[in-house]
């Protein structure tokens, strides 16, 4: 099969670069990639390629007016659609070309250039600039601007940043582009998105805080965007103030994400190929207490409290245990090494195809990924309960010139996951490790003379114990869930140029449809749990019983679950049509205008109630004038008029002007003396609204009227004698309030751009902001009222503020030697202006006005208490459960009444949300090698250790290696130590939020590193490619942080699936 | 070419027309409040919304009258039981458990409840499909309901807002600041409230099968007795202990002054309650032998006699009933083994102890208190005794226990089960060879971890119902039984009292207390306290006769959530619960460690304890409401 394959390949591979490529070849080329791609690895690769036999050539080079070589122009013989692409270093070859042919060489930015072919065998064609296309352009709202016209803030993402060896797109996000702050909070395959804001959190309560995600134009969600792949990104834009975002009034408040994948180009098919291979292992894990250490401190924790209680592990048990004869009757369990490998192989394919004619031009575009988890799989069940998370992506862009002034695009995408693991997901077994016994049970016991009919595995689960025991790897490997999610997007686009109306004239509508699918099936088992129920100590003998003889299954039973977000079902349908016009008068009056009109509905087959299934809808118009004055003044106008369907008739539309201006004052005359050194100084500036409709919870629309449950099993009652029967209530969910409406944003940009000696780029920008209207729950309604839902209204007032800034520096040394370098960093705070809470007359610190969102609140933990005299001596805390007594936490009275309660809880700390992210990278390049780095920190912000979740001996929780060295004990008085007073039971003192668990979440990582190796000239030819690089990479290489228990970028999760070290192997072949 | 630019222009007009049509999308019948009075159907299950506030009190979480005193005790892992953390000294302000004010902790939300009522009471008019005595009917059931929700409040807090209507919404933040209102008013507002639903009532209802636990005329007429001999006890009737709790506005929240026309229409109202419960057939329970208990001796038949009164589901004695599950419950009281099968595999825990106090509570056979037995050796009552034949159907006959257990009324041995006891029931209804408790360390039922056995060495065995059984591996097969909210020898029992108080001892107040007592197997009190009692006339005084109520009443309603109440209504609870709760030493392997008195818990009960605090966040929100004093 591989080797029909394989010539199959071969016969595309030989035959692309000299046929005239059609649609069917490619569509066909891509069929034969995606056979291939599961077993197809790169060796195979070079081997085809090196049989393609070479012919005499036509040697060119491509450079600019600097000498600079130009990789990617385009090479074709005049009047045949025949072409290739110049490689890394300029250079091009054309096999067997006929004296007097004419080659046309283009390239984006350059005038074309044509070169009639005389005896030469090595040409040097040196291409001027297009005045008129010099200007980098950045992708705006519904069009596209020049960067030295822009008034908005505007970040560009360059696409090869984003890629580092991971199959989600998010976790590369943090660091890489001013104004976004980003943090990644797991590792798990599926579950690894990372959270990103721009400009940091101005809103609070259950609506949406995260950005506006657009790719091609068509809003999706974070999961679609993890799943690009950054082959096929042509830009990835942030779009940051009111100018940018104005235009999408009803959802823009929280900045936007605007991603263009690649589009066919007129040429000769470009073949790209990349393949990755990476070893992926945990950057820490958390350490915990070996189980003889264990057992000596659960019965100081037990005795410390009640100090007249029998030790629960004997000596003798833990002398056995140490002596370890008897590890069946004595056993101590590793449950990290039980449970999970040290580390796993992923890995990544794409393969994209560009190319096209006069007529129509193509981008295909396929990808492959696969992820696996760190769980086990128990040889005895022949089912996978490892997580495997493959995924899929096909991508075909393909551009109709229908007519000369009519262009038709047609964009296909499909996303497919298939994802198999373990039933509760890897996170919950992450933090099972802890919350199970090391010493009391083993994971399976081994077939005994009793058992030896036994067909299953025996678990081990103590079922008379009073703490109940779990047993992760049972709840592991008894079963399997899968699932599967596709998204199919299909749009058309057209434009047409109406130039004959009047010159400058366009218009063009787009029609997309979004269809997500997700189910899921479970497929488990229910484990027999066995347990030692009589045993000699002296000659290890022992009997084991099955606990749950009635309910364990030896067959596997399935279900189907369809809970909120396991079963998904989803159509979105979006359009959009706009009018642009731009022109440019007397050279000196540029004028431009656009008016769009979008129409948005999507719609859920998975709803909970009768409002949630209701459509969601939105249309709006908006428009964008701008003019500027001879590459100096510039004015911008923006606006979006949107409807959602959320608000009462009365609210439902919103109007959200802006305007910007600038002024590129190094365009001036006066500025000529200092245009060397800093050939552009440029300032602008930004005013406007922008709103905000996706406000309170999914599941809490049409807040102008009521919700009503009209059979709520929490309001049931049941009457009746034998046959009782039951009743379910009625009870109101929401009140009706027509008065809510749309969260606005009113924001301000004042941006500088510097740049210095043609190498050096600064831009920094200053931004305020003031989110207004936004929803929040009536707090002065006193409790009796007796209302059965909070009232809310939009009262809620927040201000946010900061900077981000980035530098650029770029150099190019002469004997092929380049390098480059970026920083950027942000910084926003925000607080609340206006929140609606109760009047602290005498308690201040209690109200939030004037506080960070976000930020945590909990008690001052001055020590721990020295004895129990201090104890009676101090405040009364006020926390139910047990007394305290020596080592357990104190805190401070703040308001000095004499007891800590409620009124004593303060702000503490940073915000949960870091204030501050920032990035620094390098790439250096010196012939064939590539070298580069990227740093990542984030400041400026703390996170709670939930003490819940650590605290040693609870719910049979281990204890951490890190609490084991260092607790108070009679023996150990110290009145800091990490953790207070052990205790077997949860001692609420010691678990309330206080600064005791808040930690510095402070990290500076080495988010990124590559070293690449591109092939020789002679090398390549051989293989036939165009380009050919090999490369090492890896992320998360190292971390520096106050924290120690755990990788803190984890913040609060610790305990679950770790972040991800990634050794990577890669390589990208161009043909 | 000009076609297609004509197409082009038309198309862009025409989708650049918005349609403001495009986003209504909320379709006209979506369900509102309205919906929920357009039928009889509906209107029934909001009335059901409305009973489903009546708390759990069949749930060991949510009944504080269960954990919340002296009379259960639990081993130190069950800390975070709230009602158990009450009788703990861990109520609090900024969490109060078992919060009736605002829900949680164990309590539900009342002052929801009683809004549900009032919007209940405004809507169901306007029903269109039902009769009109109906419509008066349910809403006679729900101004109970309402009246009852005011009491419970009242009967955690004090004085407390009245919520006669709801306050819409849209009201100014003055108007929903309500004010805390003086007792003697919300007690007269409640009753009224009663009274005005009694016209409306039905004696029984038509078809118990379907309706059991619906309102009726006797559950009205006997929880309004009961609430106004609250009224009149002395916690409401003359304590000058409130003299200062007063709103910021100045209103004197307690009345100081001692009433005896309190106690006159607590009197009326428990004659009333008691002829009607009558009329209705209503009668003091007594278990009926069938096919298995048929030649169980009397002995044993008093025992379980005592346990049906709570467990016999719908049995003729109870008025009013509350089908929540009691199967938790009783997995928490029965012992997890009654045989050495049972050891290893069992799902009932058995976490709840009785303290020995409440054992010593009981009557010796002779129907008088341990300590003025003239025949009953107290000073030797931690002395250890064999068993002999006449013991068998209480103790096994040749082991030996302590004295204390010995020659104690028929409701001892029905209410407690304990080291060496028989155990009748629960799958083995041999009289003869019945179950027996072995609690020693080692043995079968002692200690094996922390938890899942009685701290105290004593079991409620009253509240199981004697034919659950612990069948299979970790299978425990539980009756159902509904919790008894009121059953009939309570109201004889506050019969007797309210009639002291009036009256002093009289006949009618014998005849009421003999009742209970003849249920019991005891003796009549003058006999008994005349031919038995150190203190012969204690029952011809008022006040002796007050404090042999007081018992009987907490011998014969023990376990039942009463004692919480009735402790801190009489104002006893400072002496009551100021005492150390002992047990057994259940950690010993041997008869002589065992059967040692030891300390588990000192327990204190300050003045602030009557009532419950309000939570801070709600005193912060409305600045018009004074929190409970002390707190």
């Amino acid at each position: 099969m591989k080797s029909k394959l394989c010539r199959l390949f071969l016969f595309f591979s030989d035959q692309i670069p000299k046929a005239r490529c059609t649609g069917i070849k490619v569509s066909c080329l891509f069929f034969s990639f995606l056979l291939l791609n599961c077993g197809f690895s790169p060796v195979l690769l070079a081997n085809v390629a090196t049989t393609a036999d070479i012919d005499q050539n036509v040697k060119g080079i491509v450079k600019d007016k600097d000498g600079k070589p130009l990789e990617g122009a385009t090479v074709t013989i005049k009047g045949t659609s025949v072409g290739t692409q110049t490689d890394r270093y300029g250079e091009f070859t054309f096999p067997n070309l006929e004296k007097g042919s004419v080659l046309v060489v283009t390239y984006t930015g350059y005038l074309a250039q044509e070169i009639k072919l005389a005896d030469q065998t090595k040409i040097e064609i040196i291409l001027q600039e297009d005045p008129a296309a010099l200007e980098e352009v950045v992708v705006v709202a519904f069009g596209q601007q020049k960067r030295t016209d822009m008034v908005g803030s505007v970040t560009q993402v360059k696409p090869e940043n984003l890629r580092i060896p991971s199959s989600n797109l998010t976790t590369a996000l943090a660091g890489q582009a001013a104004g976004i702050i980003a943090y990644q909070r797991s590792g798990e395959p599926g579950m690894d998105n990372a959270d990103f804001f721009i400009r940091g959190v101005t809103s609070f309560g259950t609506g949406k805080v995260d950005p506006l995600i657009l790719i091609d134009g068509v809003e999706v969600g974070v999961t679609e965007m993890a799943r690009l792949r950054p082959d096929d990104i042509e830009s990835f834009t942030i779009m940051k103030d009111a100018t940018s975002t104005a235009l999408y009034g009803a959802r823009g408040a929280n900045g936007v994400i605007y991603v263009t994948t690649k589009q066919g180009k007129e040429g000769p098919a470009s073949i790209s190929f990349r393949s990755e291979a990476s070893y992926s292992a945990p950057t820490r894990n958390v350490e915990l207490a070996d189980p003889i250490t264990y057992m000596n401190l659960y019965n100081d924790a037990l005795q410390s409290r009640s100090p007249l209680e029998r030790p629960y592990f004997t000596r003798e048990y833990i002398d056995a245990t140490e002596e370890g004869n008897y590890p069946i009757l004595f056993p101590q369990v590793d449950w990290r090494e039980e449970l999970f490998k040290t580390h796993t192989i992923n890995h990544r394919h794409n393969l994209n195809i560009r190319g096209g004619g006069k007529v129509a031009r193509y981008y295909v575009a396929g990808s492959y990924a696969q992820d696996n988890g760190l769980l086990k799989v128990d040889p005895v069940n022949n089912f996978n309960n490892n997580i495997d998370l493959k995924s899929y992506t096909l991508r075909a862009n393909v551009n109709v010139d229908v007519t000369k002034s009519t262009e038709l695009i047609v964009r296909l995408n499909g996303i497919f996951d298939d994802y198999n693991g373990p039933i509760e997901g890897g996170k919950s077994l992450f933090e099972k490790v802890v919350r199970s016994s090391p010493v009391e049970f083993l994971p399976t016991y081994p077939k005994d003379a009793d058992h030896e009919y036994v067909q299953h595995i025996m678990f081990g689960r103590p079922g008379d114990a009073e703490r109940s025991f779990i047993n992760p790897y049972a709840d592991m490997v008894s079963g399997y869930r899968d699932y599967t999610r596709s998204v199919m997007m299909a749009q058309m686009e057209l434009k047409q140029d109406l130039g004959f109306i009047t010159p400058g004239l366009r218009f063009r509508s787009m029609f997309n449809t979004n269809r997500t699918s997700r189910f899921e099936i479970r497929r488990s088992y229910n484990p027999f749990y066995y347990g030692i129920t009589s045993s000699d100590r002296r000659t290890g003998d022992y009997t084991l019983e099955v606990f749950n003889e009635s309910s364990g299954t030896e067959y596997l039973d399935y279900n189907v679950p369809g809970g909120d977000g396991v079963r998904v079902q989803n159509s979105i349908f979006y359009m959009e049509s706009a009018i642009d016009y731009s022109r440019v008068f007397n050279d000196k009056h540029s004028v431009s205008g656009l008016l769009v009109n979008i129409i948005r509905s999507s719609i859920d087959a998975h709803a909970t109630n009768l409002q949630v299934s209701l459509p969601s809808r939105n249309v709006g118009v908006s428009g964008r004038g701008t003019y500027s004055y001879d590459s100096r003044y510039y004015a911008e106008f923006n606006f979006g008029y949107n409807g959602s369907e959320r608000f009462h008739e009365s609210h439902r539309f919103g109007f959200f002007p802006s305007f910007g201006l600038a002024w590129s004052v190094s365009n001036e005359k006066f500025w000529e003396p200092w245009k060397e050194k800093i050939h552009n100084f440029r300032v602008r500036g930004t005013y406007g609204l922008v709103g905000n409709d996706q406000i309170g919870s999914a599941t809490d629309r049409f807040f102008y009227i009521s919700e009503v449950d009209m059979s709520s099993g929490g309001r049931s009652y049941t009457f009746g004698q034998q046959s009782r029967r039951t009743l379910s209530g009625i009870n109101v969910r929401r009140y009706a309030n027509p008065g809510i409406t749309w969260e606005t944003a009113y924001k301000k940009n004042l941006a500088v751009e510097l740049g210095l000696f043609n190498k050096v780029e600064i831009q920094a920008d200053f931004f305020s902001e003031i989110r207004k209207n936004i929803l929040m729950n009536r707090a002065d309604i006193p409790t009796t009222m007796g209302l059965t839902a909070d009232v809310s209204a939009n009262v809620g007032e927040v201000s946010g503020q900061g900077m981000d800034m980035s530098v650029d520096f770029s150099h190019s040394f002469n004997n092929q030697m380049w390098l480059q370098a970026r920083g950027n960093f942000t910084y926003a705070t925000n607080k609340y202006r206006v929140y609606e809470e109760p009047t602290y007359d005498k308690e201040w610190w209690k109200s939030r006005i004037g506080q960070p969102l976000n930020q945590p609140r909990g008690y001052l933990a001055e020590r721990l208490f020295i004895d129990d005299d201090e104890v009676q001596n101090s405040p009364f805390q006020d926390f139910t459960g047990q007394p305290n007594i020596a080592g357990d936490i104190k805190y401070k009275d703040n308001n000095n009444a004499g007891s800590i309660n409620s009124l004593d809880e303060v702000p503490i700390g940073f915000p949960t949300v870091p204030q501050i992210i920032y990035g620094v990278g390098f790439s250096f390049g010196w012939k064939a090698l590539d070298l580069s780095a990227f740093f990542q920190g984030s400041a400026y912000s703390s996170f709670f250790v939930d003490p819940v979740a650590v605290q040693p001996f609870v719910d049979g929780k281990q204890i951490l290696q890190a609490f084991a060295d260092d607790h108070f004990s009679l023996n150990n008085p110290d009145v800091y130590a990490l953790w207070p007073r052990l205790s077997i039971n949860n001692h609420n003192n010691n678990v309330v939020r206080s600064t005791w668990w808040l930690h510095n979440g402070d990290f500076l990582r080495l988010k990124q590193a590559e070293i690449g190796f591109s092939l020789p000239e002679n090398m390549r030819r051989r293989l036939h490619a165009k380009t050919a690089r090999f490369y090492v990479s890896g992320t998360n290489l190292f971390n520096l942080s106050h924290f120690k228990l755990w990788d803190s970028e984890m913040g609060g999760d610790g305990l679950g699936y770790p972040l991800q070290r990634v050794f990577n192997l890669g390589i990208n072949v161009t043909f | 070419m000009k076609y297609l630019k004509t197409t082009i222009i038309a198309c862009i007009i025409a989708v650049s027309v918005g349609c403001n049509k495009w986003i209504d999308v909320v379709p006209d019948n979506v369900a509102s409040l309205e919906y929920a009075f357009r039928m009889r159907s509906t209107a029934e299950r909001y009335m059901a919304g409305c009973y489903s506030y009546i708390p759990n009190f069949g749930s060991m979480y949510y009944n504080p009258g269960l954990y919340g005193a002296d009379e259960f005790w639990l081993s130190s892992d069950k800390a975070t039981w709230t009602n158990w953390n009450i009788a703990r000294g861990q109520q609090s302000v900024s969490s109060p458990l078992i919060n009736y004010w605002t829900g949680g902790s164990g309590g539900t939300d009342l002052w929801e409840a009683i809004s549900e009522c009032n919007i209940f009471l405004e809507h169901i008019g306007i029903v269109p499909d039902m009769d009109n005595y109906e419509k008066r009917q349910w809403a006679a059931e729900v101004k109970f309901l309402k009246a009852y929700y005011h009491f419970l409040l009242l009967r955690s807090y004090g004085p407390i807002p009245i919520m006669r209507e709801n306050i819409p919404i849209s009201a100014s933040g003055e108007e929903v600041r309500v004010f805390r209102r003086p007792v003697d008013e919300v007690f007269e507002y409640i009753v009224e409230l009663i009274t005005e639903a009694e016209e409306d009532l039905p004696l029984q209802l038509m078809n118990e099968n379907s309706e059991y636990g619906r309102i009726t005329l006797p559950i009205a007429l006997g929880y309004k007795a009961k609430i106004l001999t609250y009224a009149a006890s002395p916690l409401f009737n003359g304590n000058s202990t409130y003299a200062n709790f007063a709103n910021h506005d100045g209103t004197v929240l307690f009345n100081i002054e001692y009433s005896e026309e309190k106690w006159k229409q607590a009197v009326d109202a428990l004659e009333q309650a008691i002829m009607v419960a009558h009329l209705q057939g209503y009668q003091l329970y007594e278990f009926p032998l069938n096919q298995q208990t048929q030649n169980i001796p009397d002995s044993l038949h008093l025992g379980l006699t005592n346990r049906g009164t709570v467990t016999d589901q719908w049995n003729r004695e109870i008025i009013w009933g509350h089908n929540s599950s009691t199967t938790q419950l009783q997995t928490w009281i029965q012992p997890k083994a009654l045989s050495e099968e049972q050891r290893v595999y069992s799902t009932p825990n058995g976490s709840t102890g009785v303290p020995l106090k409440i054992a010593s509570l009981f009557y010796t056979e002779n129907g008088v208190p341990i300590d003025e037995d003239r025949t009953w050796d107290y000073n030797n009552r931690y002395g250890l005794k064999v068993a002999e034949f006449e013991d068998r159907y209480y103790i096994k006959q040749g082991e030996t226990t302590v004295a204390f257990n010995f020659d104690r009324e028929p409701r001892f041995y029905g209410s407690l089960g304990f080291d060496r006891g028989i155990w009748y029931g629960q799958g083995n209804f041999n009289q003869e060879e019945p179950y027996w408790l072995r609690l020693m360390i080692g043995e079968f039922g002692g200690k094996q971890q922390a938890g899942w056995h009685s701290v105290t060495g004593y079991y409620a065995k009253k509240l199981v119902h004697y034919t659950n059984s612990n069948s299979a591996n970790s299978t425990y097969n539980a009756v159902n039984y509904p919790w008894v909210i009121l059953r009939l020898g309570d109201l004889y029992l506050l019969y007797a009292e309210a009639l002291n108080e009036l009256n002093g001892p009289t006949a009618e107040v014998y005849d009421y207390l003999d009742r209970i007592r003849s249920k019991a197997g005891l003796l009549g009190v003058l006999d008994a306290w005349q031919g038995f009692s150190r203190i012969p006339d204690k029952p011809q005084t008022k006040e002796g006769l007050r404090e042999i109520i007081q018992r009987e009443r907490a011998i014969d309603m023990a376990f039942e959530g009463e004692r919480f109440w009735d402790l801190r209504r009489w104002r006893t609870a400072p002496d009551e619960l100021n005492q150390p709760i002992t047990g057994w030493d259940v950690d010993q392997n041997n008869t002589i460690g065992f059967y040692r008195e030891r300390v588990l818990f000192d327990q204190q009960f300050r003045v602030k304890d009557y009532f419950w605090p309000i939570q801070q966040q709600d005193l912060i929100v409305n600045k018009n409401l004074v929190q409970n004093p002390g707190w």
